[in-house]
């Protein structure tokens, strides 16, 4: 009680009773505070959530009345305890998830600490600030879905702040916010596609959690791992028609140094070399999901003139900045069969390299099949021969092969592995017989969704392959997983799985691999939705634009950029005003109706106003009394506009509502010329 | 018909002098169907203009004078042992007559209020689980004092609602309150009215108020007008259907009175007061209710051309 007291007085005296928040629009401020932090459970830690919590009850209490607002050292306390607490939660000082907890600890903060009306619209301005910065951490299409909902609601309690105190319509509020929302779409789209992206003036650190995908140190069975993982790895649009499955080898990372079981991709140097020169056979686009990496995912012999990505010496493509929301970039397919550059002395080091102390038998087994065979050609046509005749078998679950001698293990001992294991294996070999080989990790085929026709490769389309050197070739593809386990080659991963891996497989992975139809259509659809929203949205970047914007342009200037975003905005503006008008058109007037209100517009240019509550007949005696007009004169108009509009015994048709109006249009004449003299 | 309508508008002008307004909207109602509640000062001539209105339409009579503690079986009657019979007979109260005056209505419980306010919506009682029809035609003509004076128990929203309208008498203008100290007491002269009708003719004059025409544009002012005291800010609640069809059945009654064969937008300007004003109450307006300016500012607001 005397808590309460003390509240109200000291209330009183920091602000007037018209600077307070309407309790009405503070429920609703809370509901969209709630809104807006809820997405960010996904990326900060929960004591956050916590805080929230505690605050939101604290102001609930206050709201009911039973609380009062805490004491200046207890926000104190909370705010140190909340800096102290982002500190030490082990994020990086300036990452982007410490600003954000910051930003949402004292979004929270607030609750306790706002008063005054002033205060509402600072939550509510950080409301808008919070929507726009969840965009740093999700930029898909349901998230884009829901932000537009709590952008509305956060909207609703601006519009709940400016209603009376005695009017609580909450739902009027979201009613009023929504069509707000609606009304600045066109606008916002014409800023969206003509407003120039400026580079940023500083980069903001983003999120570098652990993303999956391939990693550049891998060991024979992690990629296995991948395969229980149905998320996105990229979709890519094709030119023309989508090659067979086995001809998309989609190059990610060359691991060329095998050391301790493991296998690492250390190459980043840029080609020295011009750019293929052979012609382009197959051109397309990928939208690469967020990796957190540099690499890029490629066919064979793939260049790109996108701004930002070069080529690498063992021929793949790599982005300057690592890959943080969805990137998109062009790249054509070279025909390139029987022309080879000759491998550097470096390279050739590099990539014929094995320690001479690990895995004995099969450095012994290697070059027996040199000798036996003769060339290179020979011998992988052996090595292949080898896998597919012995009793080698292609398993999701492979026995674990550790220790020094893991390929000797695999090869001669265990005969099961997955693709990866085949690779590792078939590499070791060549190179215990000095020919330069190399494993490549990537994804290998993809899966078209039959409505927008692009390909979706995920995860679990994970894959390892081996090229080798070949003077006469140059780097060869060999895929010795299609010796054991061809159908994983021509027809995806489900097809090679034996009962016991489906099994293992996670429900959605299953639902993807068409275990279920209906279910599988559904993801199609929205996966359908999800890739047209990058296409369009979110991949459309400075890069894309400047192309949208030549192509309206001609050239571009900041003058013409200005000119068609006034245009564009007079006419997104011109189309929601049309909108409300036709809203507010009025409804089918009754013709004798339409016919009066024709003739009192005019008379009340005249001088003879007509007030609302006189009817037509009521009006036109008056008029006619005040110009001294003899009954007589008039009598027969005002029947006859009695009978029209009121009296629905009388049939009237097209004539009689001419008559009407001539007599109209003459008394207007004399009334007129009344006046004029 | 015409004539016998100005004779028992003459014979009632007669007996309450210079309320001509008032009468023809008090028959308007009773030619509607509705119920009419009219509050005044006391002595402003209530209970005489409802007893003239009984006598000349030639119709049963009753009053019931309501105190605070009159009881609902003082309206409706109860059930006594007969001895001669041998068993209960049910005595039938105030309420069994064709018209019905409830003299002072808000000075009684809201328990009585209500026996009342149910046989009005219903025209039957029930008593003892028993259902009884009241007589037919069956009007209530109720008189209130002004809710502000004291010993009185304001009828609420829903039950005024049930009165099709309600009218004011106000003070006689000084002509004929002349004439009224002339000739003295007013109550002699109805004993000399003449029933001037009986249940057929009332029977046919309400037929043809339902056979007076209505056409769409003056549906939609009426729409108009309810649609306003709906959206306007100053109105704390609209009005309801029922007080729409009030509106319009009111309008049709005062157009028979007016002779003619269709409503025109004047009639409904004429009875919108009366109709309106115990429906509505303003938003600034928390305790009692106070339509005049109401009805007025939905008169003068509202475009009677769409």
């Amino acid at each position: 009680m005397a808590s309460a007291e003390t509240g109200t007085s000291t209330g009183k005296a920091a602000t007037g009773v018209a600077y307070q928040i309407p309790r009405n629009s503070l429920a609703l401020l809370m509901i969209a505070q709630v809104a807006v932090v809820l997405p960010y459970l996904l990326q900060l830690s929960p004591w956050i959530v916590a805080v929230g919590l505690f605050c939101g009850m604290w102001r609930t209490n206050v709201y009911l009345g039973r609380w009062d607002y805490p004491q200046r050292w207890v926000k104190a306390l909370l705010v140190v305890a909340c800096l102290l607490a982002v500190g030490i939660s082990g994020v990086g000082a300036f990452s982007l998830e410490a600003t954000a907890s910051l930003l949402i600890a004292a979004f929270a903060l607030k609750l306790i600490e706002m008063k005054s009306r002033r205060d509402a619209y600072v939550v509510i301005f950080l409301g808008y600030f919070a929507i726009a910065t969840q965009f740093l951490f999700d930029q898909t299409i349901l998230m884009a879905a829901y932000q537009l909902v709590a952008f509305m609601l956060v909207t609703a309690a601006m519009v709940g702040m400016n209603q009376r105190q005695t009017r609580v319509r909450p739902a009027l509020s979201l009613k009023l916010a929504g069509a707000l929302v609606l009304q600045a779409l066109p606008l916002t789209l014409i800023i969206f596609l003509l407003f120039p992206r400026m580079a940023p003036l500083w980069t903001v650190p983003l999120p570098g959690a652990g993303k999956m995908g391939l990693q550049e140190t891998v060991r024979p069975g992690d990629i296995a791992s991948l395969t229980q993982s149905d998320e996105l790895a990229f979709r890519a649009v094709v030119n023309g028609r989508v090659p067979p499955p086995n001809q998309l080898y989609w190059r990610g990372l060359v691991y060329s140094d095998f050391e301790a079981g493991s296998w690492r991709a250390a190459e980043r140097r840029r080609a020295a070399s011009e750019p293929l020169t052979e012609p382009g056979d197959l051109a397309y686009e990928v939208l690469l999901e967020p990796t957190m990496q540099t690499w890029l995912y490629t066919l064979e012999n793939s260049t790109s003139e996108d701004p930002g990505i070069y080529r690498t010496v063992d021929g793949r493509l790599e982005s300057r900045e690592p890959v943080l929301s969805v990137f998109r970039y062009r790249a054509i397919r070279h025909d390139r069969s029987g022309d080879a550059e000759p491998l550097s002395d470096s390279m050739r080091t590099r990539e014929t390299a094995i320690d001479p102390g690990a895995n004995p038998r099969i450095q012994e087994h290697g070059r027996a099949l040199l000798d036996e065979q003769g060339s290179a050609v020979g011998m992988v046509r052996a090595v292949l021969a080898e896998i597919q005749q012995g009793p080698y078998r292609y398993t999701l679950s492979p026995p674990q092969y550790p220790g020094r001698d893991s390929i000797d293990d695999f090869w001669f001992e265990g005969r099961a592995g997955f693709c990866a294991h085949y690779a590792s294996a078939f590499v070791y070999l060549l190179r215990s017989a000095g020919i330069p080989a190399r494993m490549v990790g990537g994804y290998l085929g993809g899966e078209v969704n039959p409505i927008t026709g692009h390909l979706m490769v995920r995860q679990y389309d994970a894959h390892a392959w081996a090229e080798f050197f070949d003077p006469a070739l140059g780097w060869v593809r060999v895929d010795p997983t299609a010796a054991v386990a061809p159908e994983r080659v021509e027809r995806g991963l489900s097809a090679a799985l034996s009962s016991e891996d489906r099994a293992s497989l996670s429900l959605f992975t299953a639902a993807r691999l068409g275990e279920w139809d209906v279910a599988a259509d559904l993801l199609r659809w929205a996966d359908s939705l999800e890739h047209r929203w990058n296409l369009w949205v979110v991949g459309y970047d400075s890069h894309y634009q400047s192309r949208f914007l030549k192509d309206l342009l001609g050239e571009v200037t900041p003058s013409r950029i200005g000119l068609a975003i006034l245009v564009g905005g007079v006419v997104s503006l011109g189309f929601v005003a049309m909108v409300m008008f036709w809203g507010r058109r009025p409804v089918q007037r009754h013709p004798v109706e339409k016919a009066f209100r024709d003739f009192s517009d005019k008379l009340a240019g005249f001088g003879y106003p007509r007030r609302p509550e006189e009817s037509p007949s009521a009006f036109v005696r008056r008029v006619a009394h005040q110009v001294g007009l003899a009954e007589a004169q008039i009598g027969g108009l005002v029947a006859e506009l009695d009978t029209l509009l009121y009296n629905p015994a009388v049939a009237w048709g097209q004539r009689e509502l001419r008559a009407l109006r001539s007599q109209l249009r003459r008394l207007q004449f004399r009334l007129a010329f009344g006046t004029t003299r | 018909m015409k004539q016998k309508l100005s004779a028992i508008q003459e014979a009632l002008n007669g007996v309450l002098l210079g309320k001509e307004g008032q009468v023809q909207l008090a028959l308007a109602c009773l030619l509607a169907r509705g119920h009419l509640l009219i509050e005044d000062l006391p002595g402003m001539g209530k209970t005489l203009l409802s007893h003239a209105l009984a006598r000349v339409l030639g119709l049963s009579y009753n009053r019931i004078q309501f105190t605070s503690d009159v009881l609902p079986s003082d309206i409706i009657g109860t059930s006594i042992f007969d001895r001669e019979l041998g068993e209960f007979r049910f005595v039938e109260g105030p309420l069994f007559a064709q018209v019905v005056l409830a003299d002072e209505i808000n000075r009684a419980t809201p328990k009585s209020q209500s026996a009342l306010l149910e046989a009005m919506e219903e025209r039957q009682v029930t008593v003892e689980g028993e259902s009884r029809a009241l007589p037919e035609p069956f009007f209530v003509i109720a008189t209130q004092n002004p809710s502000t004076q004291t010993g009185t128990f304001p009828l609420p929203e829903s039950q005024l609602d049930r009165f099709l309208m309600r009218i004011e008498l106000g003070y006689p203008d000084p002509e004929a309150e002349r004439e009224l100290l002339k000739g003295g007491d007013r109550r002699k002269s109805l004993g000399l009215l003449q029933p001037l009708s009986d249940l057929e003719t009332l029977a046919a004059l309400q037929t043809a108020v339902d056979d007076i025409k209505v056409s769409d544009p003056l549906i939609e002012y009426i729409q108009r007008l309810v649609a306003f005291s709906r959206r306007g800010a100053e109105f704390a609640f609209g009005l309801s259907p029922r007080g729409s069809l009030a509106l319009l059945q009111s309008a049709r009654a005062w157009a028979l009175l007016q002779d003619r064969s269709h409503v025109v937008p004047e009639d409904v300007q004429a009875v919108l007061p009366a109709v309106v004003d115990h429906r509505l109450r303003e938003s600034a307006d928390f305790a009692g209710h106070g339509g005049g300016a109401l009805a007025q500012k939905l008169l003068t607001s509202v475009d009677v051309v769409g």
